[in-house]
């Protein structure tokens, strides 16, 4: 019996650290090309591990004016559309989550029902808006829709507040606050974690988003970086193939921080699906 | 406190307060739901019933628009491409899913350590994991080199029509950490006591599996498998960016690689609105991507009438 239950977990090991290496190759292969040199990268001649360290791949894309540009511009859609989500979701939630009103489940369902909308049915008339409004190729379109709130955020906020005691609302009402008071100084510093959990996702979705920045953006100093990756594969006008070691070394540039974001952000992340998820399919 | 009891025909003043301060505060979803979501949807089923490049006045057709994207060649191939990519990728995905988090589930040490390995990819741009992806699966690539190890003669992926597809979904499974760590929460939630009677009535890991942990696993798998297949069928970012590259076949045309066998539906929706200003043609491409979607979950939901388990429900 001992003896069997060691092989068992000599073999969930093995499974699992064969599955792990697996998931790692894409990884040490893209850390491997960018630092690999230039005269490599005419010859395509990559492998897995990596065989030269050209570190200055990475000092000097720094220096690179677009993608330093790129970079910029990430950091500024991704911080305006994130703050743009978290404010107008708590608020959003808030109402959804404690305020009594005739309707408000009947909003509420069509709140969640508008998660399961493809884009693709809205995408077009919403292009079309935008270019009446003169928003096309500014980063307006991005950044706008962020101020009216995002259902699946609204709703992970909503079961969060919905779960704090309301004797603290009703305090705070004794007290002369409003609702809006009420928001702002009770349930506020309480949803930290819960805002903080919403960030995380927003910061991560915004700094990855591909395909509104490709319909709206035309002047490619306007890009992020995930679309400017994409710009460094096309080939320059004299014929010459993509550097791929810039490729990957302006990749890992956007890979990087967001590993980071998670690291800090996990244990927020973690508990707020676990507990919006569960009650989600319920 | 159910609704019911506080319906009156009269609200008093603080009632009328809060209602007024509850649409105050929901002002803003309701503006964009009614700005971005209601008047773009009605929009969009006027413009698929019209011929316009969002230049001239739109010209009322009709089902035309319809008529023709059923009569063409090129739309089956792109719905072929994207039921052939959903059909093999969801199942696989939650196979694998449900498996390592299964096997991470029985208080395996370093658990946090594997839970964050597989669940980094899923944080790489899939631009970026589109990029990797080309050249791992390059025709004398490191994946091929590993099968000639073993004596297997690699396919050339991304170069060879029937292995364009496959290829697709190796890369995208490499981002399945996201429903994994969520089945793994869902695991971890499932009451002990459950296990231990089911130790007790001598089961083996498999019924184990099998009538504890699936049974009450099964309203989370539900959620994971209507998101994933509505994902799956919206593909566009992976195929767009390797049909755009430099060495690929068909990059002139829609990008959808060579004889256009990773072209998908909203691929050649992108292609006809942004490139060709074909608007009417292909908000009707969006809608029978909508209804496709739509029957499909539904489908899903129903069948799940069968399988799934809620706590607190008698049958």
């Amino acid at each position: 019996m001992r003896k069997a239950a060691l092989w068992n977990r000599i073999l969930t090991h093995a499974v699992l650290i064969f599955t792990s290496l697996i998931f790692m190759i894409p990884f040490v292969f893209m850390i491997s090309i960018s630092l690999a040199s230039d005269s490599s990268v005419v010859l395509a001649q990559y492998t897995l591990l990596p065989t030269e360290f050209h570190f200055e791949n990475y000092w000097n894309i720094l220096f690179d004016t677009k993608v330093s540009l790129w970079l910029r511009n990430s950091v500024m859609i991704t911080l305006s559309c994130t703050l743009a989500t978290v404010a107008s979701c708590a608020l959003v939630a808030y109402a959804f989550a404690r305020l009594r009103a005739r309707g408000r489940n009947f909003w509420f369902v069509v709140c969640l029902s508008t998660m399961m909308i493809p884009s693709q049915v809205r995408m077009i008339p919403q292009f079309v808006i935008f270019k009446e409004l003169g928003w096309i190729d500014t980063w307006l379109p991005l950044i706008v829709p962020n101020l009216f709130g995002s259902a699946y955020y609204i709703f992970m906020l909503r079961q969060f507040i919905a779960r704090l005691p309301r004797d603290l609302d009703e305090a705070a009402t004794l007290d002369g606050l409003g609702y809006f008071g009420i928001f702002a100084r009770i349930i506020l510093p309480l949803i930290v974690p819960a805002l903080a959990a919403v960030a995380v996702f927003a910061i991560m979705a915004n700094w990855n988003w591909f395909f509104e920045p490709l319909i709206y953006l035309n002047t490619e100093d306007l890009f992020p970086l995930a679309l400017g990756v994409k710009i460094l594969t096309a080939t320059t006008s004299s014929g010459a193939p993509p550097m791929w070691n810039k490729v990957f070394t302006a990749s890992m540039i956007l890979i990087v921080p967001m590993i980071l974001v998670y690291f800090v952000g996990q244990k927020y992340m973690y508990e707020i699906t676990l507990s919006a998820g569960s009650a989600g399919v319920k | 406190m159910s609704a019911n009891r506080h319906k009156r025909l009269r609200l008093t003043k603080a009632e009328k307060r809060e209602t007024a301060w509850f649409y105050l505060l929901i002002s803003p979803w309701l503006f964009g739901f009614f700005a971005l979501t209601v008047y773009p949807m009605g929009a969009s089923i006027y413009y698929s019933l019209t011929n316009w490049n969002m230049f001239q006045t739109p010209k009322f057709l009709g089902a035309d628009n319809y008529i023709k994207l059923f009569g063409n060649a090129t739309f089956y191939t792109a719905l072929y491409n994207t039921f052939y990519y959903a059909l093999i990728f969801v199942p696989v995905s939650m196979i694998i899913s449900l498996f390592l988090a299964w096997l991470l589930n029985r208080n395996v040490r370093g658990r946090q350590i594997y839970r964050t390995l597989f669940y980094i990819p899923t944080l790489v741009p899939v631009v970026v994991s589109a990029l990797i992806f080309m050249w791992i699966l390059a025709p004398e690539g490191i994946c091929n080199q590993f099968l000639a190890l073993l004596g297997i003669q690699g396919p050339s992926w991304f170069y060879d029509a029937t292995w364009t597809k496959p290829g697709l979904i190796i890369m995208s499974l490499w981002g399945l950490g996201s429903g994994f760590v969520l089945l793994l929460a869902g695991m971890q939630g499932i009451p002990q006591e459950l296990y231990e009677a089911g130790y007790l009535d001598g089961t083996n890991a498999w019924q184990e599996f099998r009538h504890i942990t699936m049974p009450m696993l099964s309203p989370m798998i539900l959620y994971n498998l209507v998101m994933n297949i509505i994902n799956a069928l919206q593909l566009f970012t992976q195929p767009y960016v390797l049909g755009s590259q430099q060495s690929m076949p068909g990059r002139a045309g829609l990008g959808g690689g060579i004889d256009n066998s990773f072209l998908t539906i909203v691929q050649l929706l992108y292609n006809q609105a942004f490139k060709q200003f074909k608007m009417g043609y292909a908000s009707a491409m969006a809608w029978v991507l909508f209804v496709i979607i739509l029957i499909l979950t539904l489908l899903v939901m129903k069948s799940s009438e069968a399988w799934t388990y809620y706590e607190g429900e008698s049958r």
